[in-house]
């Protein structure tokens, strides 16, 4: 299928009368996923957003529960949100939402998670112009990967060139009368465009046996290396579309309150710690080496996935250029501790 | 411009000579325009240092919890020269415990103004400074940027490219840059009431409380910081516009008198805050108020470790 440009809008004007619908949006220098009224809030001409949209299905702070007490404990749960549409996400933030998905419905079923994802459509766009530090052709995926997406949507010029990757995908398409059959010309130019886009990541991880190599090096000087000029912060866990740790807090006033969660990150000291004042990472190399090993290790041998799509936030946002390609790259090399 | 080569010379002289732990100077980065913090501890490493306008890390804020006992070298700019002294000022660390490799700098590029200007290549990247230009060349192309349209604000403004203090200097002493006239403080506080509060609204409402600010910041040490404290809780772990203002305001006000505007913290916010207006405002008041700088003077005492009989407060007499 295609779709012409200009008739996006009138797409976009439909789609948002019976969902919540959230975009990219433009703030500033930097672009975010914002929930929008309008088809000319959006932008489609960006690279990615500075906060992944994992924050629309695991908010940074999230309700669990409120409660109060007059003469009885009343207890209340947050309303659910209605059937949303995420429009414009690229191909490695879909990607990073599966397998957010494995984590939230393993032993323990999150019904807050699950209940936004079981009601979200996702419009993917091919990401046509990688960034420098992007590497998902690394990570088993590419710019066009339709993995998590309900349509994919490639720019092709004049119009987007339209994939439908699962049945209700193909319903919202079926009920907008813009869209028609695509000729081979258009598919022609829509395999040239992801060719070239896949053509244009520079950057790359040797991904080969990388779980046993790094289960060779866990005790190793080399951890400390990086951890020594790491500051610590939660920028490469926070803006990372796979990290999903989170903590949980009774917050109080008076006779009401509330159980919330908010995203932790395994940079910080007290992310392990025990209330006994143990804490098992103890230093910023037990911390850094988890945060490696959790996305290429732990999960590739626990869920047979990447925990990495290889957006490269982490590595363009890191205030100290610590570079998790040259990290794992280097990995391979490091001589076993005298 | 500095050369690469006196600095390894003067690293490779301290590392003979003196007993220093390491030295924190900077190297080439892994990509692009990039450079990153290095703890040079062998003498073979020294042939990886650089200096150049894109070595824009505070290395200051890596002494800030360093308890050897032994000595550390360390590259600082003018600006992060100031950082030191405040440090020592504050007994954070001993000067005697330093050997300080002061480099003058011309200005240091701003990656967001950069760019703007030019695309980051991978590889094959260099940058000279031809007096109030910097040249640039890029897979072989040069493109000549002025320096004040390319430098940080701070840069601009800056009356110390040569560093304050240092046992070494390396590159000629440079004539001041700029006035800090706060400029941008005094148009902002031109501003009502109400659109100070909503500007700073919208920042804080971008803030995901990821602590690099904090993190980056050389005076920033407090052992258990109060973000984290929960009891008393003063900061509730929930990221919202309240409590992001809470933090922000404590933030700046735990730095009032402190600060030497490095604009680190404002450089590490991956949600583009502008701290340095707020700390400007803070030092701008301060500057006024009690006449003081903080970070200007080796052997002073902090603002707050000092008792004036003409203080401009009522309630001090």
């Amino acid at each position: 299928m295609i779709i012409d440009k200009n008739k996006i809008n009138a797409f976009i004007n439909q789609i948002i009368s019976d969902h919540i619908v959230f975009a990219p949006v433009k703030n500033k220098d930097m672009v975010l996923f914002k929930q929008i009224k309008k088809p000319d809030e959006m932008t489609l001409d960006y690279n990615n957003s500075r906060i992944p949209p994992k924050s629309i299905y695991l908010p940074q702070t999230e309700t669990l529960f409120r409660f109060s007490k007059n003469q009885n404990i009343n207890l209340e749960t947050p309303k659910k949100d209605g059937r949303t549409l995420l429009f414009g996400i690229r191909p490695c933030d879909a990607k990073s939402l599966k397998i957010l998905d494995q984590v939230f419905t393993g032993e323990y079923k999150d019904s807050l998670y699950l209940s936004r994802r079981k009601n979200s459509i996702l419009i993917g766009l091919t990401c046509h112009n990688p960034s420098l530090n992007c590497f998902c052709t690394s990570v088993n995926s590419s710019p066009a990967d339709t993995d998590g997406l309900d349509v994919l949507l490639t720019d092709i010029g004049d119009k987007y060139y339209v994939e439908l990757i699962t049945s209700r995908g193909g319903k919202i398409v079926k009920n907008f009368p813009g869209f028609k059959p695509a000729n081979k010309e258009d598919k022609k130019k829509k395999e040239e465009i992801v060719k070239k886009a896949k053509d244009s990541i520079k950057r790359h991880i040797k991904s080969e046996r990388l779980a046993s190599i790094l289960d060779s090096i866990f005790e190793n000087k080399y951890w400390e290396e990086i951890a020594r000029k790491c500051l610590g912060c939660g920028i490469c866990t926070f803006l990372c579309p796979t990290c999903h740790c989170f903590d949980m807090q009774d917050e109080t006033a008076g006779d009401k309150g509330a159980r919330i969660r908010v995203w932790d990150s395994c940079m910080y000291p007290e992310y392990t710690m025990q209330a006994s004042g143990y804490n098992p990472r103890p230093y910023q190399m037990n911390r850094i080496r988890n945060r490696v090993f959790h996305k290429f290790n732990y999960l590739p041998k626990n869920n047979q996935v990447f925990g990495c799509v290889g957006c490269g936030r982490c590595i363009t946002e890191c205030p100290v250029n610590i570079d998790i390609i040259e990290v794992v790259n280097q990995a391979r090399e490091v001589k076993k501790d005298e | 411009m500095v050369g690469n080569k006196e600095l390894q010379n003067e690293i490779r002289k301290i590392m003979d000579h003196k007993d220093v732990k390491y030295v924190l100077a900077y190297k080439k980065g892994t990509y692009g325009f990039q450079t990153t913090p290095f703890f040079v501890s062998k003498r073979e490493e020294v042939s990886q240092v650089i200096f150049s306008p894109f070595c824009l890390n505070n290395l200051t804020m890596y002494i800030k919890n360093e308890y050897a006992k032994e000595k550390i070298g360390i590259v600082v700019k003018g600006c992060d020269s100031r950082s030191l002294i405040q440090m020592i000022n504050e007994k954070r660390i001993p000067r005697d415990r330093l050997f300080i490799i002061g480099v003058s700098c011309g200005g240091v590029i701003d990656p967001k103004k950069r760019s703007k200007r030019i695309s980051e290549p991978l590889e094959n990247v260099d940058v000279v400074e031809k007096d109030d230009k910097f040249v640039f060349t890029v897979n072989g192309k040069k493109q000549e940027i002025p320096k004040r349209e390319i430098v940080f604000d701070k840069c601009i403004h800056c009356e110390y490219p040569t560093p304050l203090i240092y046992d070494f200097l390396v590159g000629d002493k440079i004539e001041p840059l700029g006035k800090e006239d706060y400029c941008d403080v005094k148009d902002f506080e031109k501003n009502s009431l109400t659109d100070k509060w909503k500007f700073w609204e919208q920042q804080f409402d971008k803030c995901i409380r990821c602590y690099a600010c904090r993190n980056v910041c050389p005076v920033c040490y407090c052992e258990k910081c109060m973000a984290e404290q929960l009891d008393p809780q003063w900061l509730r772990r929930s990221v919202n516009i309240s409590e992001n203002t809470v933090w922000h305001i404590i933030r700046a006000f735990h730095l009032a008198g402190r600060c030497t505007s490095c604009g680190e913290c404002e450089r590490a916010c991956p949600m583009d805050i502008p701290l340095m207006l707020l700390n400007k405002k803070v030092e701008k008041d301060i500057k006024e108020l009690f006449d003081y700088n903080a970070g200007k003077e080796l052997d002073s005492k902090p603002l707050l470790a000092i008792f004036k009989p003409d203080d401009p407060e009522e309630d001090i007499k």
